[in-house]
């Protein structure tokens, strides 16, 4: 394993400022010295988030319930179209110059779903691709999704992947734009809550497996750092 | 994914880094992506355009192009005004992975600058460029 990615392990962060944060590393990997491949691991509080091609008409519900219950709506630039995410479930966002890894975007976002399915199976669940539609899957009930955004060449945003998610604010939407699919987590199909740290180090192996190189753990502050001095 | 070899890059097209082809046709230059690009995103499922009239600086986002879950930002190589748009994208994308330097084109744009096609990369920079990257 020669190749390392620098890994960034954050408990929980808002859902634009961790969208700053990569795009900050696109920029800096694009125009400065810095040049290595980053992975964020985190959480973020409750928020709906609309792809490029999302629709708000895929939101069940009115903007004013939404507001009530404290759950924002945030426009941003990945594929795929409406989705929800909040405590329990697991967003990995890889900032990965694709090119300069030898990686096409298909075999990219096929990885992708991969890790999400092995580590799934770690804990005895089979899930499985959708060709028709990316993520993972268990029948018709949607365990990860995936939207990815490409800038200069570099692979931002990622997956999402539901452990111990509460699963009522997807009901108020139709996930991805599809009609008639479910949502379903680790938690709901092994009838109890699953650790998030264990999932977390069933991601971070089997990542470091299908992309073959090592995450190397560095902190937050620290990433800040090298990005300001590059 | 392919190998470079595989690739096609005509000789008479410019090139960038961020994988743009360019073509002087008549006042006009028309803008596409590169058989390399195509190849790296897969299939194509949607082609985001601008407005004939719109007016860019270069570098500048003009569109996108959507496969597999995967958004990439169109980064247009030269200055100036859009002409005319490849309308029939919208309605068949998948022509940008069959024919990207055909019926694949994206817009065409009135130059507003002189010669910044001229500072683009010629096909044997471009691939070379291609094979530093592998």
């Amino acid at each position: 394993m020669g190749k390392k990615w620098l890994y960034v392990d954050i408990p929980l962060m808002d859902y634009e400022e961790a969208r700053e944060l990569q795009l900050e590393i696109v920029q800096a990997r694009k125009h400065t010295t810095f040049d290595r491949n980053v992975v964020l691991f985190l959480e973020h509080p409750s928020v709906f988030t609309l792809g490029r091609r999302g629709e708000r008409g895929h939101l069940k519900v009115t903007e004013a319930f939404l507001k009530s219950k404290g759950v924002p709506i945030v426009h941003v630039e990945r594929g795929g179209d409406i989705t929800y995410h909040g405590h329990g479930q697991l967003v990995v966002y890889p900032i990965i110059y694709l090119g300069k890894e030898g990686l096409g975007v298909k075999e990219y976002v096929t990885g992708l779903e991969e890790v999400m399915i092995r580590s799934a199976g770690d804990f005895g669940i089979k899930s499985e691709r959708d060709p028709r539609n990316r993520g993972v899957w268990i029948g018709n009930n949607k365990l990860g999704s995936i939207g990815i955004a490409i800038r200069h060449g570099i692979s931002f945003h990622g997956f999402a992947f539901n452990v111990n998610l509460a699963m009522e604010p997807f009901t108020w939407i139709n996930p991805c734009g599809l009609q008639e699919i479910g949502m379903t987590s680790l938690e709901r199909e092994l009838s109890g809550k699953m650790p998030m740290e264990e999932v977390r180090d069933a991601v971070r192996s089997h990542m470091e497996n299908i992309f073959e190189v090592e995450l190397e753990l560095i902190n937050l502050g620290k990433l800040r750092m090298l990005l300001k001095k590059s | 994914m392919k190998e470079i070899q595989e690739l096609k890059f005509p000789e008479d097209l410019r090139y960038t880094e961020d994988h743009e082809w360019a073509l002087s046709e008549g006042e006009g230059i028309k803008i596409g992506i590169s058989d390399y690009a195509q190849d790296q995103l897969g299939d194509i499922v949607f082609v985001e355009l601008p407005q004939k009239g719109d007016r860019f600086e270069k570098g500048g986002e003009f569109g996108t192009v959507e496969s597999v879950k995967a958004v990439a930002e169109l980064l247009i190589p030269i200055s100036g005004e859009i002409l005319t748009v490849n309308s029939t994208l919208d309605g068949s994308p998948e022509l940008v992975n069959k024919d990207p330097y055909g019926d694949g084109w994206m817009v065409e744009i009135k130059p507003s600058e002189s010669d910044e096609l001229g500072t683009m990369m010629i096909r044997d920079t471009y691939v070379q460029f291609l094979k530093g990257k592998k």
